[in-house]
């Protein structure tokens, strides 16, 4: 038997590679939005004073919802002496991805598109968390990048040791926490159009027992997850939400079968958060189960069972940003975008939805629109029964930023925390 | 339809082969490569010349790409070790997973009140300890019950993901930071814990390369002079002329796994000493050192001294690779110019056992 398997070598290398290609572009969107501890300083940023309706990016420095770390920031000039600005984006999945990275790369070029030949954009993908992140940032500063974005949680550390060792580069990070100097964090407020989405999911079901897919029982998650939840108990007062934690940003066959046990638990309506394969969307597509998507607009391929979704725009941010390099004007600070600056977005109905519905949450939008987070206004109880905001109280910034409960009408606990 | 070419077994293989057969199979991997390059509408040799400045030349590029192939090194040692005995030990994967579980615990521990070099040799016995015993697991199923060990030591690469995930996302363990609230996360060791780089001329060197050096001399001596190395190799010929010569396969095959699991865990205590600091669960399954290291092994031949310099030119390819990759390249283009080369030296292998022979005669005795 030992000789015999010896002539095998062969055949497990070829095994041992299939497996480490899989491996690879597994887990593609490990990143997703960690929107993790309250980005600290700031105060405000919920910008409800935005003016509602901007499309176009702001000028310069002065950027909607963007809140410097403190107010005697330095500005740091990371603007080339001569020839164009060089700018980087590091993505920890692949650009195809149908989701997070995708949307990320969408961002770029529009800054591409946007500033033509004044700059100069490039991209890593598929660069996998750990000692490869630092390396991959040195090659792009060798290269003369000096804006760099990092798009995945799990890259922070490589950003702070890079953003220590480089002061005068420009580092923007996408959904993490800490700053410097020279590090900025950006963001937005998903639980806005996540409610929204919730209140098409719940008018679409009969029963009112609805599924969701949920990732990691993290704060940005939890929001999610509470917001759709009320939104859809807006629409339809007696629903339930049944929760399952995926425990990962993109694993599809797994998802796909948390979604099929949902649907055969009874639930008449699917929806996700922090996850980001269409995959609950095949299982809904294949029992005609009614499904509000995430993070892109997939309407063309699930028409039949389409909702809606919260698309992310990152360039509203990133072109602003990098106009403020080229004022000479960056300073570092934290983002936290809304629907007001069109950072965050709902995807285009589906047919499902109808022209009531519609009309109703029009309505909720403009509210949020004109106030970020506030349908996070009391009474609100979690889902143990313990009061967390008495009538007319609204969670602050902070609190949202570091939700820790499930709402009334989820059914699921929170894994341990 | 007799394919006009057949081959043929070596009698003997000439010693000028060792050499010649790598060469010409870079060779090939390169005209390749060029084509591909040439087809996509770039310059070969500006692609080349960036691999070459990225990966290997200078001391920047140096010390990144022995960074990067530090943890291969140990997952290529520990594929080298099983598979020189025929046992095929897919398990790196798990079992440097299982090394870094230990040595974190390790670290977190002792990291506070032992001095740094203490806390080093603590931290790397533990990881060998959890790598080498989830490993001997695999042994003891196929020492006594014959199971397939490609299978078992594969299912134990998922189980110690998912165990992984459960320290760190499902559960509060000691491995988690408290602090990570809102996003789960490893607890940094203490500073103390952290490894070493050493430089020597210009060239950041990790703590953990240098006692991945040591590793593969000592498997070298190992299997070179010493008897247990001598039944190895009988074992792997002929298990059964080995059992009538009185050889305990049995024990043999539990050691020798157990040996290649605990030079898997040395490389997961070496990642979380030298570079991550913490355990950290999402990375280490993205980043599968175990399998790139199986990869290593074999284009070494499975000789562990060419392991360390094979492992140097997979890291640094892949930085290589990273730094080729841009709107205008994409990293499907980087993995099959780096897949082109692996391809290429492995086919090579072929022509050091054989040699093709033309079929005419044979086609004219039949006409």
């Amino acid at each position: 038997m030992l000789s015999k398997t010896r002539g095998s070598l062969g055949l497990a290398l070829v095994a041992a590679l299939g497996i480490g290609l899989v491996a690879c572009g597994g887990d593609d969107e490990s990143s997703e939005p960690a929107a993790t501890e309250a980005p600290a300083a700031s105060e405000a940023p919920a910008g409800s004073d935005a003016p509602a309706g901007t499309d176009a990016p702001a000028e310069g420095a002065s950027l909607a919802n963007f809140t410097p770390w403190s107010a005697d920031a330095p500005v740091v000039d990371c603007a080339p002496d001569e020839g164009p600005l060089k700018a980087a984006w590091i993505y920890v999945g692949p650009t195809n991805d149908g989701g997070w990275t995708q949307q990320h790369d969408a961002g770029r070029q529009a800054v591409q598109d946007h500033f033509g030949d004044a700059v100069e954009t490039t991209y890593k993908e598929n660069v996998p968390e750990g000692p490869q992140v630092l390396q991959t940032i040195e090659d792009l500063i060798a290269d003369g990048n000096t804006v760099i974005f990092g798009t995945s949680f799990g890259f922070q550390d490589a950003f702070v040791e890079a953003a220590a060792a480089h002061p005068d580069v420009c580092f923007e990070f996408a959904t993490g926490y800490k700053g410097a100097d020279n590090l900025s964090q950006f963001y937005g407020a998903a639980e806005d159009t996540d409610f929204l989405a919730g209140m098409a999911a719940g008018a679409a079901s009969k029963s009112g027992k609805l599924g969701y897919l949920a990732s990691f029982p993290i704060a940005e998650v939890l929001r999610g997850v509470n917001a759709w939840t009320m939104g859809a108990r807006m629409m339809n007062p007696d629903a339930t939400v049944n929760v399952v934690w995926v425990n990962s940003w993109f694993d599809p066959p797994n998802e796909r079968k948390a979604a099929e046990a949902l649907i055969a638990e009874g639930a008449d309506v699917l929806g996700q958060k922090g996850i980001d394969s269409p995959a609950t969307g095949d299982a809904a597509k294949a029992a005609g189960v009614p499904w509000a998507g995430y993070n892109t607009d997939q309407s063309a391929n699930y028409g039949d069972v389409w909702l809606t979704a919260t698309e992310y725009d990152w360039s509203v941010y990133e072109i602003a940003r990098i106009q403020a390099v080229l004022d000479g004007a960056w300073v570092a600070g934290n983002y936290y975008g809304n629907l007001s600056d069109g950072f965050v977005t709902l995807a285009p109905f589906g047919d499902l939805v109808s022209e009531e519905t519609r009309a109703a949450i029009q309505a909720e939008l403009e509210k949020l629109t004109a106030t970020p987070g506030s349908q996070f206004t009391g009474p609100i109880n979690d889902n143990k029964g313990n009061e967390v905001l008495a009538a007319g109280v609204s969670h602050t910034f902070e609190e949202l930023m570091s939700m820790a409960y499930l709402i009334e009408g989820v059914v699921g606990d929170i894994p341990a925390s | 339809m007799r394919s006009p070419v057949r081959f043929e077994r070596r009698l003997e293989q000439p010693k000028w082969l060792n050499w010649a057969i790598p060469v010409v199979s870079l060779i090939a991997a390169l005209v390749l490569g060029a084509i591909v390059l040439l087809a996509t509408g770039k310059n070969p040799l500006d692609v080349y010349s960036r691999i070459f400045e990225r990966g290997f030349a200078g001391t920047r590029a140096l010390s990144g790409s022995i960074k990067t192939a530090t943890p291969l090194a140990f997952t290529g040692l520990c594929a080298a070790i099983a598979f020189r005995m025929g046992l095929i030990n897919i398990g790196g994967e798990g079992q440097f997973y299982m090394g870094a579980v230990g040595a974190t615990w390790a670290g977190l521990v002792f990291g506070g009140d032992l001095p740094t070099g203490a806390v080093v040799i603590v931290m790397a016995l533990s990881g060998m300890v959890c790598g080498g015993l989830y490993a001997a697991i695999v042994g003891v199923l196929r020492a006594k019950f014959n199971t397939n060990e490609i299978i078992t030591s594969l299912m134990m690469n998922y189980l110690a993901a998912i165990f992984l995930n459960y320290l760190i996302y499902n559960s509060t363990s000691y491995w988690r930071d408290p602090e990570s609230r809102n996003f789960p996360a490893g607890k940094p060791i203490p500073d103390r814990a952290d490894w070493n780089f050493y430089e020597v001329g210009g060239i950041k060197i990790p703590l953990a390369f240098l006692i991945a050096i040591i590793a593969g001399a000592a498997i070298w001596v190992l299997y070179k002079r010493t008897r247990f190395g001598f039944e190895v190799g009988v074992i792997a010929d002929s298990p059964k002329a080995a059992r009538y010569a009185g050889i305990r396969t049995t024990s043999t095959i539990v050691i020798v796994l157990a040996l290649s699991g605990a030079l898997a865990g040395l490389g997961g205590a070496a990642d979380v000493g030298n570079f991550r600091g913490l355990l950290d669960s999402k990375g280490l399954q993205m980043s599968g050192y175990g399998y790139t290291g199986i990869v290593v092994a074999a284009l070494a031949r499975l000789n562990p001294i060419s392991t360390l310099f094979v492992a140097v030119l997979i890291g640094g390819l892949t930085n290589a690779g990273f730094a080729l990759q841009g709107p205008d390249f994409p990293s499907g283009l980087v993995g099959t110019l780096q897949g082109l080369i692996l391809f290429t030296a492995v086919a090579g292998e072929v022509l050091v056992k054989y040699r093709i022979r033309r079929n005419r005669r044979a086609a004219a005795v039949m006409a």
